[in-house]
């Protein structure tokens, strides 16, 4: 039966990681952006939440709940909550492959961090013996790459020889480029990828949601107050309306996605539409983000306010796991899926 | 968080289907054609009345689930929406000015305009006014006169835009008392069929959904007896400003979603006849995909904000920035998904042959029914950014 609400245990789940943002995560993530990692107290914070693979352990916390709890990371800073958890959207295809137990047995070791990639993410070639390539963006303490690919996943945990970058955005990622020279593959299984991609796109998108809806409202609260032309800049049309349609942009996106992380839960084929969902946030990224800069004007250009790090962070993280030209062929993967049934109905 | 529709709401769907298949869409085309509305003893509206298309659906036997009325109203009008927008506009019922009677009425009201609709042996319409010649958007400013006189009120205006009004045994029409007072000065009447004052509610040529009456009317010294007034004089006093005003608007916000999800149901009428269409001649590349998965996802973003303003009505949750954010989006997205229809055909589509050349005509008028794309996002703003009533 229809219902919006979200459930109590992901509501006090949400309310508990939005405070966090809010009190951790925001105030520092100039700090944590110019240090490429946030600080030992946050990251102490953020363990003490025990928020990673969370939805892996059988708590009845699942997709949507994730959804939710990295919107709220997202809006305070994208780069430091993919750097506090070393698992991130590669928890999926490992708990694939070994469990959840081989998932909690890498959190065990803080010197670990899985990144998962597709093979868009760079030009790298994967066999079930080794891989060779470059990978764009990684993190550069990467110790557990997961390369998802047609034939299935692949993990290398060796000849992982990171170059670091300054990164367009999520710097407190540490992002880096990374070789591999017949580098041997650990561990491969032919196992279905699209429900690892699946997740992984929601994981993704929504941290990006949390950075467009950290955006429109910075924006909006923004144009309320500032005064031109003998009224708030919001009540000028011209910006009056592009505020309205960032917001209907973010609520759009926001809805996809929880119809695709609640398909998911309910064990339902949520693939097509997590790649929906994925590429209707990185489309409206891109109307969002450099929008809410535009609103705030010469200011917003500036780094003493926050929207031109939503616009880099934003871009950045609309670009991995093969970006919105992969997600729009998944999306349309089946096209001759009824359009009649994809009324909802 | 649940977006799953339960067996009964999901039967009643699929009856809708099977009749819009084999009924709506043939009769919409064929209105379409001859451009001018279905006439009111057509055999359709007592076919429509037969298999209980304006009834909701039967949960005898149901799975103990089952959606809200909102919801189940935008699922209907996404549906009919699909197979002809026209055809749906016109079916028989309360219409427009069913939630004004429901939402202001005293119970005697409620009872006397209501329960005729129960039978359904023979098919009548309600109907609403609201939009004037000098009064669309800015509705506060509508001038049709409402004056007392005795027990009667006596209007004198001219309406027009009123869905069925050619055919209504009432129409619920919006006047004021004092056009200084603004919303204040609003009142809703119930002026019914053969009254003296009432011209003949004449349909307007449309470019589009022709298959229903946009019908406009005057009133010259119309009389209206007290009883005619929607929630009598207490309303009024008891609500003492703007009461008829807050009426209309709450007509609007219930109704909002049921006219996006007649958008996204044309919009989704568009995307698999452009989808047939390259699929039988071949043109089907990766432009034509991406074009066509982009519209399908707006479609779909649209369908879930229908369903989620829908819901919030259901909740007695206040819903107006959902409503307005569904009807807005939906509205541009039918837009989009009719034109990249017409796109897709090329210069079939200019040989205005085509079903998707009708729903672009068609489906224009959602963005201007029931408050523009631009009203859509005031209503919004008044909440986001408190803008002003006055700017």
């Amino acid at each position: 039966m229809i219902d919006f609400d979200t459930g109590e245990d992901a509501a006090l789940l949400q309310d508990a990681v939005t405070r966090f943002a809010r009190d951790a995560l925001a105030p520092n993530a100039r700090r944590a952006e110019a240090d490429r990692r946030p600080d030992d107290a946050t990251r102490h914070l953020y363990e003490s939440l025990g928020l990673t693979a969370f939805e892996l352990r059988g708590e009845g916390l699942g997709m949507v709940a994730r959804c939710l709890v990295n919107e709220a990371l997202g809006a305070a800073d994208p780069g430091a909550a993919l750097r506090l958890d070393r698992i991130g959207a590669a928890g999926y295809a490992l708990a694939a492959l070994d469990g959840v137990e081989g998932v909690e047995a890498l959190i065990a070791d803080p010197a670990r961090r899985a990144w998962l990639v597709t093979p868009e993410d760079g030009a790298v070639n994967v066999t079930e013996r080794t891989a060779s390539g470059t990978l764009h963006f990684v993190p550069a303490d990467v110790t557990d790459l997961v390369v998802l690919s047609a034939s299935g996943v692949a993990v290398i945990r060796s000849g992982l020889e990171a170059t670091p970058l300054r990164g367009a955005g999520l710097r407190a990622l540490d992002p880096a480029r990374l070789t591999l020279t017949h580098a041997p593959v650990a561990r491969f299984a032919r196992v279905a990828i699209a429900p690892i991609l699946a997740r992984a796109r929601l994981y993704t998108a929504s941290l990006l949601l949390g950075v467009l809806e950290a955006a429109s409202s910075y924006a909006r609260a923004y144009a309320r107050e500032r005064v031109a032309f003998g009224r708030p800049i919001a009540h000028h049309q011209g910006l009056t309306f592009l505020l309205t349609d960032m917001n209907t942009a973010v609520a759009g996106a926001r809805l996809l996605q929880h119809e695709a992380a609640w398909r998911l839960d309910a064990g339902l084929d949520g693939a097509e539409a997590a790649a929906t969902a994925f590429a209707e946030t990185v489309e409206q990224s891109a109307f969002v983000a450099p929008n809410a800069v535009q609103v705030l004007g010469g200011v917003g250009f500036m780094q003493d306010y926050p929207v031109e790090k939503y616009m880099r962070e934003a871009r950045t993280l609309g670009l991995l796991l093969g970006g919105i030209d992969l997600a729009r062929d998944d999306a349309m993967k089946n096209p001759a899926t009824a359009l009649m049934a994809q009324g909802g109905l | 968080m649940d977006f799953a529709i339960d067996a009964d709401t999901q039967r009643h769907i699929e009856s809708l289907r099977e009749f819009g298949r084999d009924v709506i869409r043939p009769l919409g085309i064929e209105r379409d054609r001859i451009g001018t509305p279905t006439p009111p003893d057509h055999p359709f509206f007592r076919e429509v009345l037969a298999r209980g298309l304006t009834r909701p659906p039967d949960r005898s036997g149901g799975d103990g689930g089952g959606v809200g009325p909102a919801v189940l109203r935008v699922i209907t009008g996404n549906e009919l929406a699909y197979w002809d927008r026209g055809v749906s506009s016109s079916l028989p019922g309360p219409g427009l000015g069913g939630g004004p009677v429901m939402g202001m009425g005293t119970d005697a009201q409620k009872t006397r305009l209501l329960t005729r609709f129960r039978d359904m042996s023979e098919p009548r319409w309600g109907a609403f006014a609201m939009t004037e010649p000098g009064a669309g958007s800015d509705v506060a400013r509508i001038r049709t006169r409402a004056v007392k006189d005795g027990d009667e009120w006596v209007l004198n205006g001219a309406k027009l835009f009123s869905a069925n009004a050619d055919r209504a045994d009432w129409i619920v029409v919006f006047a004021t008392v004092d056009p200084d007072l603004g919303r204040a000065g609003h009142r809703a009447f119930v002026v019914e069929r053969g009254m003296p004052g009432l011209s003949d509610p004449k349909p307007e040529k449309k470019m589009g959904i022709k298959a229903y009456a946009s019908a406009s009317f005057t009133m010259n010294d119309l009389r209206v007896p007290a009883d005619n007034l929607l929630g009598g004089e207490a309303l009024y006093e008891a609500r003492s400003r703007g009461a008829g005003f807050k009426g209309a608007m709450q007509t609007f916000n219930a109704t909002r979603p049921a006219i996006a999800a007649n958008a996204v149901g044309m919009a989704r009428a568009c995307l698999d006849e452009a989808a047939a269409f390259v699929r039988e001649t071949g043109v089907h590349d990766e432009r034509c995909r991406d074009r066509l998965e982009r519209m399908r996802r707006r479609s779909r973003a649209a369908w879930l904000m229908c369903l989620k303003a829908a819901w919030l009505a259901d909740q007695g949750r206040p819903n107006m920035v959902e409503a307005s954010m569904s009807k807005a989006t939906a509205a541009e997205v039918a837009m989009e998904a009719a034109s990249l229809g017409m796109e897709l055909l090329g210069a079939v589509g200019a040989q205005g042959e085509h079903l998707i050349e009708k729903l672009y005509r068609d489906v224009k008028a959602m963005d201007i029914v029931e408050g523009t794309g631009q009203i859509q996002r005031i209503v919004m703003a008044r909440h986001l950014v408190g803008y002003p009533r006055d700017a």
